[in-house]
């Protein structure tokens, strides 16, 4: 038994992160994740205006702000209704606030794929590739922000949801240019990452059909397969969704076995030698992200997946290139049937709560994004943010290994390990907000 | 020829500038350009290692996120270390976004610690002398794509960038964000909006917008090519602002109804005169809807 | 003197003739020729500098309001405290109730009485605006020094210039047991009191 220790510092993950692996026999038995510098975006917050929220933390991170946007405005609400303050959204507010969040889900993903996966993939099985998937990734996220922007104005960094709805004021003129939008990014999907029709595609229920797949999905299901990838990458088969959406509706799922959950039960703490504070659902860890929406949601193609392969990395990768085509048919359904001639804001601007506690939980592209906002005379006296991130990379309990950490256990090299951490998406600003 | 020697390093960030600038629709042409030594996300010639070892070249330097002179480091090595040692050798810098230019949001973590590379706020910081002949600040929270495209190949093409004193272009930062609102007839009738979520009215009175003296191109250079904050009927924020971000920033501050503050260089008083006259005066149109359906 | 210069002076001797005339005969009785026979100037000239009775009533509102405003700018220029600014402007006010008491009475027994000759082209307080500007500006000043307390504009404005207002017409009606000036002191420390932080 010879014990080996070796470091990895791992770049172009929304910032860096330094592994350190502890080798046993050959195989990784250990990992400690290291995140750079602790930001304090909780602590900025101190003392500013509960709205000021809505600006302040979508700069927590570059890539899901949206998401953060959201949650923050979800966060007062709350607190805004527990106080006795009546706040009832219009559909149309509500669907469009889904819609942009959707968008912003695609877009992410979609980098994830072309900027991160196939990369990493075709260097770790050592296949030489002169394909520029940046572009791929580029086009499509610049054509799905822009349908997400005729909404909210700007991405990143909009903060056009408001408390009591959004500030946009939208017409026929804005619908349909972000209809062709949509149409024009799943055209994209269907033509360079699937290799096939939307519909068809979203039909397929069993890994029978999976060779269905073409495009560069269905190359990298390929790679995966062929490499022998599909088994490794297996963590706790535990998940958790905290915020129903049009992916799921919220619950945890352990294997395949449902039941509610409530955010009551969720604990932060702090961890040693990392500015990342992890986080545990009664104790336990849970997976979170695409995999856990694709399970609670009960998606037959990601349950098929899953009898196969439980939570390897195959399922985890599929899941989230599967929820492209999932949100990108939601957009369609939620831009066809948006009420226009409904209000856009319902509260009224002289209606505020002055004293109020309140949580807000979106489901981001990582996964169950939750803000706790409390509030006295209109300022904040204490801002608490629990990124997906922290779900997924902690370094876990004594009882039991992180979720990134055991799904890398067993692995017989660090590209393999990396890799696996990869799959997860990591987003280092979120961890260390 | 060879292509300037591209390097886009990070400090405190939260990675905003880098994807707004993957935004670009013509992104890989301006990137054609030049060579990319290493970039936070894009695959590039060199790796992270090799930055931080100070072994990579280096002709354009794009900076993210806001400047600690200390406590920051990345695999060991202090991240201001990295940064002075590339600062030295590059031709051009050009600070991206708020924060690297004038500290930004982070900068209110530490006040007193944490700082843009070249500004602390408005107040040059003692590294800006050794820096000044070759610094572009393109300030905003994010950037916009397209204000970067533009210095990069101006750059390229061998031209001069005029700037202020702020070492901003004068082409991107001369307007300001009020310039090119949708709503400047709500503006110039003091018609505020009556709720959010209309299109109707001005956001100047009651809403913080801070358009009038926020310098920027905003809506004049739409985001994503298609919109702006105003036009969706959210304030300006000021972020491209020394000063951002302020608190309150969803309520403006007035002083018995008159704005704390007034458009950029208009007098107060010329500001009060114009403001008692159209307020006398009921306009009909501004009143009403925009668009009426149903008629 | 240059051409331009007389007419200039010529023109303000006009506006404080009307004024006087609207003041003491009313605006209705009083005419064009009343105005010129004054002056002894044409009729005709006269109509070269206003075109019209109520034109001239217009410009008339518009030079008192200016003239006010001029001297509290004054004020508003200097350093003082906003309870030594009260006092100041009281004192202007009531200082011109009483020496041209025919501005004052002009504003409260024409301007306010007679809206429809001020319809068109003086709505609202596009002629008062050089007053109201520096009203303005003084509330403005001692909210942003912290010395008055942060309200809605018009709940201050009403209770200032209503409180002189009302004065200056209780004066005019000869009720008043006492000079005017006897109440400066009484009236700048109410309404410091009234708008203080």
């Amino acid at each position: 038994m010879k014990k080996v220790e070796m470091k990895q510092l791992i770049e172009k993950i929304e910032g860096e992160a330094e592994l350190d692996f502890t080798f046993n026999d050959g195989e990784i038995d250990d990992v400690k994740i290291n995140f750079g510098f602790y930001r304090g975006i909780e602590e900025i917050l101190r003392e500013k205006d509960a709205r000021d929220a809505l600006v302040i933390t979508p700069r927590v991170c570059g890539i899901c702000n949206h998401a953060h946007l959201i949650a923050s405005v979800r966060a007062i609400e709350d607190g805004y209704k527990r106080a006795g303050v009546e706040v009832n959204l219009s559909s149309k507010a509500k669907d469009i606030r889904e819609f942009t969040l959707a968008c912003e889900l695609i877009q992410n993903h979609i980098k994830w794929l072309y900027l991160t996966i196939l990369p990493q993939l075709k260097r770790y099985v050592g296949e030489r590739s002169e394909e520029n998937y940046a572009i791929k990734a580029s086009y499509l996220s610049t054509t799905i922000t822009k349908a997400l922007a005729i909404f909210a104005g700007q991405w990143p960094h909009s903060s056009y949801a408001v408390v009591g709805g959004v500030s946009c004021d939208p017409t026929h003129l804005d619908v349909i240019q972000a209809q062709s939008l949509v149409e024009e990014s799943i055209r994209f999907f269907e033509q360079v990452v699937i290799g096939m029709d939307l519909e068809e595609y979203l039909a397929i229920k069993s890994i029978t059909q999976l060779s269905e797949i073409e495009g560069d999905f269905g190359n990298l299901l390929y790679l995966l397969g062929s490499n022998d990838m599909a088994t490794i990458g297996k963590s706790h088969d535990r998940f958790i969704v905290f915020a129903e959406s049009p992916l799921s509706v919220s619950a945890k799922s352990i294997g395949t076995q449902l039941s509610k959950v409530d955010v009551r039960y969720v604990k932060e703490s702090m961890q040693e030698n990392t500015v990342a504070k992890a986080v545990e659902y009664k104790k336990r860890l849970y997976e979170v992200g695409s995999l856990s929406r694709g399970m609670v949601a009960k998606r037959p193609i990601i349950k098929s997946l899953h009898k196969r392969y439980k939570d390897s990395l195959m399922t985890r990768v599929f899941a989230r290139v599967d929820e492209v085509g999932v949100l990108l048919k939601s957009c369609k359904n939620l831009l066809q049937n948006l009420a226009l001639d409904e209000p856009s804001c319902t509260l009224p601007l002289n209606k505020m709560a002055l004293h109020f506690e309140g949580v807000g939980i979106v489901e981001a592209s990582r996964g169950s994004l939750i803000h706790k906002t409390k509030v006295k005379n209109g300022k904040i006296v204490n801002y608490e943010i629990i990124t997906p991130t922290q779900w997924n990379l902690s370094h876990g309990t004594k009882e039991e290994q992180g979720v990134a950490i055991k799904a890398m256990v067993g692995a017989k090299s660090v590209e393999e390990a990396t890799f696996v951490f990869r799959t997860f998406d990591v987003c280092s600003v979120c961890t260390t907000q | 020829m060879s292509k300037p020697k591209l390097l886009w390093l990070q400090s405190i960030t939260c990675n905003g500038n880098t994807h707004s600038f993957l935004n670009h629709p013509e992104l890989f042409s301006i990137l054609a350009h030049f060579e990319l030594i290493h970039h936070p996300v894009l695959e590039s010639d060199y790796s992270f290692q090799e930055v931080i070892e100070g072994s990579v070249p280096c002709d354009v330097l794009i900076l993210e996120g806001s400047f600690v002179q200390e406590g920051f480091l990345k695999a060991g090595v202090e991240v201001s270390s990295v940064i002075e040692h590339y600062a030295k050798r590059a031709k051009d810098i050009i600070t991206v976004g708020t924060c690297a230019t004038f500290g930004g949001i982070f900068k209110q973590k530490e006040p007193d610690k944490i700082s843009g590379f070249a500004f602390d706020i408005e107040e040059k910081t003692a590294r800006y002398k050794e820096y000044a002949s070759k610094l572009i600040s393109l300030p905003g929270c994010p950037i916009h794509p397209r204000w970067l495209s533009f210095v990069l190949l101006m750059i390229t093409n061998g031209k001069k960038v005029e700037i202020d004193e702020l070492h901003r272009p004068v082409e991107l930062y001369g307007y300001t964000v009020h310039m090119g609102c949708t709503r400047n007839e709500y503006f110039e009738w003091k018609v505020d909006v009556k709720n959010f979520g209309l299109k109707e009215g001005c956001l100047f009175y009651e809403q913080g917008c801070q358009a009038p003296y926020t310098r920027g191109s905003c809506n004049k250079i739409l985001w994503n090519d298609t919109s702006s904050k105003t036009r969706v009927g959210t304030p300006c924020f000021g972020c491209t602002e020394p000063s951002f971000p302020k608190t309150s920033l969803f309520t403006t501050k007035t002083n018995m109804g008159i704005p704390a503050k007034m458009p950029l260089g208009v007098p107060r008083r010329a500001y009060l005169t114009l403001t008692g006259v159209t307020k006398s005066f009921k306009i009909k149109r501004f009143s009403e809807r925009l668009l009426e359906y149903d008629k | 003197m240059k051409i331009s210069e007389k007419k200039a002076l010529k023109r303000e001797s006009i506006l404080q003739t009307a004024l006087q005339l609207f003041a003491t005969q009313g605006f209705h009785k009083t005419t064009i020729p009343d105005i010129a026979g004054k002056l002894k100037m044409s009729v005709g000239n006269l109509y070269n500098y206003f075109s019209s009775k109520d034109i001239l009533a217009q410009e008339i509102i518009k030079y008192t309001s200016e003239s006010l405003g001029e001297k509290i700018r004054e004020v508003n220029d200097t350093d003082a405290s906003a309870e030594e600014k009260i006092h100041q402007i009281v004192t202007i006010y009531f200082t011109m109730a009483k020496e041209k008491p025919e501005m004052i009475e002009y504003f409260l027994r024409v301007y306010l009485s007679n809206r429809e000759v001020f319809s068109d082209g003086c709505e609202g307080m596009i002629c008062v605006s050089g007053f109201i500007t520096e009203i303005m500006v003084f509330f403005d000043d001692g909210v942003s020094s912290g010395e008055l307390r942060n309200q809605d504009f018009f709940s201050a404005f009403g209770l200032f210039m209503g409180y002189l207002g009302g004065m200056v017409f209780l004066k005019g009606e000869e009720v008043l047991p006492q000079e005017i000036e006897f109440y400066i002191d009484d009236i700048s420390r109410n309404i410091y009191n009234a708008l203080k932080a």
